[in-house]
């Protein structure tokens, strides 16, 4: 292990702070007084609740999905049985598709109507603080409301206030959520609707962190504003960029409420997702095991996502 | 994520999967405790009026037992919620849902054997009601407390618009609906009325559980049962895909049924009943009380499903009172279930214009006109006797209600789907559920 990876491990100072004795002496004693365990007195609340809530549940998960879960009959082992089913039925697969489709569509609508909304919505002024918040109120209303709000806006007839929308401009109407053809599209619609203004938040901060300097130089140097754009603002947010397809891209696989209140998996199962189907499979049947081996599925998957991501960054970085 | 990360995690998985390799144990009765009290969830909306009824019971079984009931209602996502609470091994005592939820609760073993001796008055019961409480191995698993079965509602005021009679056959559905969906019998000008109100969502299998009283009307099946007791997959029969054309015809050909039905459950139907969009609706007797304080006493009629071209079968329901297993109170869940059953029990639940929780009597000494004067009841009764079908009490009928409600809503949300080769795919996948429940016909 090298020195700097030892570093890394052990979270303390890099070895250019570790020179100075007073620093180094002062932390010795602090660990010789016993204090370690300040740090995790803080956490353990959350710790506790963590364990209590999520990591038991999900070993449970874990081992409810290679079993035929009866709690009452006694569970019997089946092993891969439940992966196989799920991977198996057919509906899976369309499923998956679906998922990724709803997952690209939503993260990259979101992000690219989050960042136009954030550079429009950028300054200083009262009205923006406003305006601001006016914008970010559809991620802070319930999704059972948007949901239904959206199901009457679709209203597949001439009368549906989106179709008399798109009427003015001889369109239509359209079906929506009734129509196979167009039901995903009219979901994710939904979706980036809600997402939006959440990426437009994270990209504000973003655009807090840009240097000015950089404006007024590019200013300065004659470029216009498109060019600023390019070659100073989306730079500048790569970070941000890169934790945003992340949360994302975790979100979009797990979608699961607005398809389920708007259309649950129909019509002809062309908005089904995983989540969905996990839900079909597992709950409406009471077959837990199934359920719960579609989880794990999805687990790994955003899992081995996540990764990717952070790997991709480290490589980019170093 | 490090390397020791991944370690953590590959550790986590293999605890997780060791633990599970153990198993766990099987069914033990529980410490039983007499006067411990009852807890009972119902499907019905909370702070309703079925809520309400069910206190009500509760209330009048404490008067005369002395023995605790603590109510809670529950509508949506019931039995996920009853699977999480069986998940962690602590079920409520008793649960009022629908019979054919049975199969599927039996084959969790969350209910328990019901010993009918030790029901009081369990020999008062109706004999088709009983038989659906009887699961696949014969054994008894429900005891019902409530029968409905479907008519037909039409709205009075828009027959007298187009000139027309109540329809007695499936002909004269399709003419009326037709004029229902044409000639503006709300008379505001717009074309904004449809024949027949339809859920034709898949969520809980609704587009099936409202098909059922067409299909089987029509002489189709979903299943048929075999001479050896097995079942076969039926609906490629020339009576089910006539069946089911019928039906998708008139979504997708005469177009009288509401728009947005692909993706509507049984709440925005009942809306589109009740605001005057659509005319006709085959539903139970359980929506009167809604519809008579809603839309008016006056505004529709009831009248019996119109003859097909087999007969006038009708999907009957009804409730059960499962006594859960694993409860510290059996003696309490027997007692629960006799007073429910019984003559007193019975009248107090179909007692109120609102609050009721008993549609039609399933004792045979009470008769529902004693109670509810009001002959529309009498003629849900009567449907009931006469024309009453349950569906059948396989393991785990969930499974096929779902596939066939994904089919016939595919079939009524895109016209231009093959039917044949739908309804053949339909068969297959019936017919893997028929095998993996152990009774598919080979």
């Amino acid at each position: 292990m090298s020195v700097h990876q030892a570093t890394r491990v052990t979270g303390s100072a890099p070895p250019a702070a570790r020179a100075e004795p007073p620093a180094g002496r002062q932390r010795l004693s602090r660990r010789r007084s016993g204090q370690w365990w300040v740090p995790w007195l803080f956490l353990a609340p959350a710790l506790i609740l963590f364990l209590y809530f999520k990591f038991i549940p999900m070993a449970q998960a874990i081992g409810m999905s290679v079993q035929d879960v009866r709690p009452y009959l006694g569970n019997t082992w089946v092993g891969g049985a439940n992966y196989a089913e799920v991977l198996g039925s057919d509906g899976f697969r369309s499923a998956a598709w679906n998922t990724v489709v709803l997952a690209v569509g939503q993260t990259a609508g979101s992000m690219i109507l989050g960042f136009c909304l954030a550079l429009l919505v950028e300054g200083q002024t009262r009205k923006l603080t406003f305006i601001r918040s006016a914008a970010f109120l559809p991620v802070v209303v319930p999704l059972a409301v948007t949901a239904e709000l959206w199901r009457i806006m679709y209203h597949p007839t001439g009368d549906g206030l989106i179709n008399q929308v798109i009427g003015l401009v001889g369109l239509g109407p359209s079906g929506f959520i009734n129509d196979p053809q167009t039901s995903l599209a009219s979901i994710a619609v939904t979706g980036i609707w809600r997402g939006a203004p959440y990426d437009m938040m994270i990209f504000l901060a973003g655009l807090a962190g840009i240097d000015r300097g950089l404006y007024e130089a590019a200013t300065v140097d004659g470029a216009s504003t498109r060019q600023r754009i390019l070659h100073v603002t989306l730079p500048g947010l790569r970070p941000v960029f890169a934790i945003l397809f992340v949360l994302a891209a975790v979100r979009g696989f797990r979608t699961f409420t607005e398809v389920f209140l708007l259309t649950n998996g129909g019509p002809n199962g062309s908005t089904e997702v995983v989540m969905t189907l996990i839900y079909k499979l597992g709950l409406e049947q009471s077959r837990l095991g199934v359920g719960s081996a579609g989880a794990v599925l999805l687990f790994a998957a955003t899992l081995v996502l996540t990764v990717c991501v952070q790997l991709l960054r480290r490589r980019r970085s170093a | 994520m490090t390397m020791r990360s991944f370690k953590v995690l590959a550790a986590g998985v293999g605890i997780a999967l060791t633990v599970a390799a153990c198993g766990a144990g099987g069914a033990e009765q529980a410490k039983q405790d007499p006067s411990a009290p009852l807890e009972l969830w119902t499907r019905t909306t909370p702070g309703g009026d079925g809520e309400k009824g069910m206190k009500k019971l509760a209330a009048a079984f404490e008067a005369a037992t002395g023995q605790k009931v603590e109510v809670t209602a529950i509508f949506d996502d019931f039995e996920t919620k009853l699977s999480q609470r069986a998940a962690q091994k602590d079920l409520p005592d008793i649960v009022m849902n629908d019979s054919s939820q049975l199969g599927t609760m039996v084959s969790q073993g969350i209910v328990r054997e019901v010993d009918l001796a030790s029901i009081k008055g369990s020999d008062q019961l109706l004999e088709p009601a009983l038989a659906a409480a009887r699961a696949a191995d014969g054994k008894t698993y429900g005891v019902p407390y409530s029968a409905q079965a479907s008519a037909l509602l039409v709205r009075k005021d828009w027959l007298k618009k187009v000139g027309q009679t109540a329809p007695a056959n499936w002909d004269q559905l399709v003419a009326l609906a037709k004029a229902f969906t044409t000639q503006d019998p709300d008379g505001n000008g717009k074309a904004d009325t449809y024949g027949l109100a339809v859920p034709g969502s898949t969520k809980r299998g609704y587009a099936s559980w409202y098909f059922s009283n067409f299909l089987w009307a029509g002489g189709g099946d979903f299943i048929a049962k075999q001479s050896d007791g097995k079942f076969k997959p039926a609906m490629t029969t020339p009576e089910s895909v006539a069946a089911t054309k019928w039906f998708r015809d008139l979504a997708c050909r005469s177009k009288v049924v509401q728009p947005g039905a692909a993706t509507m459950d049984t709440p925005p139907t009942n809306e589109t009943f009740e605001a005057g969009r659509t005319g006709m609706y085959v539903v139970g007797p359980y929506l009167m009380p809604r519809f008579d304080s809603s839309l008016g006493k006056d505004k529709y009629d009831v009248v019996p499903m119109p003859q097909g071209p087999k007969d006038a079968t009708v999907l009957a329901e009804g409730g059960s009172v499962y006594l859960m297993a694993g409860s510290k109170n059996e003696a309490g869940q027997n007692a629960f279930a006799g007073f429910a059953i019984s003559a007193e029990g019975q009248k107090l639940g179909m007692q109120g214009e609102k609050a009721f929780i008993v549609q039609l009597p399933v004792n045979k000494s009470v008769d529902v006109t004693t109670v509810r004067p009001d002959p529309r009841w009498k003629l849900y009764a009567d449907a009931y006797r006469e024309h009453g079908r349950y569906a059948p009490s396989i393991p785990n009928w969930t499974a096929v209600r779902q596939s066939t409600a994904d089919t016939m809503n595919a079939l009524i949300a895109d016209c231009g789907l093959d039917l044949d080769a739908e309804l053949k795919k339909l068969d297959q996948k019936l017919g893997e559920a028929l095998s993996q429940q152990g009774i598919g016909a080979s």
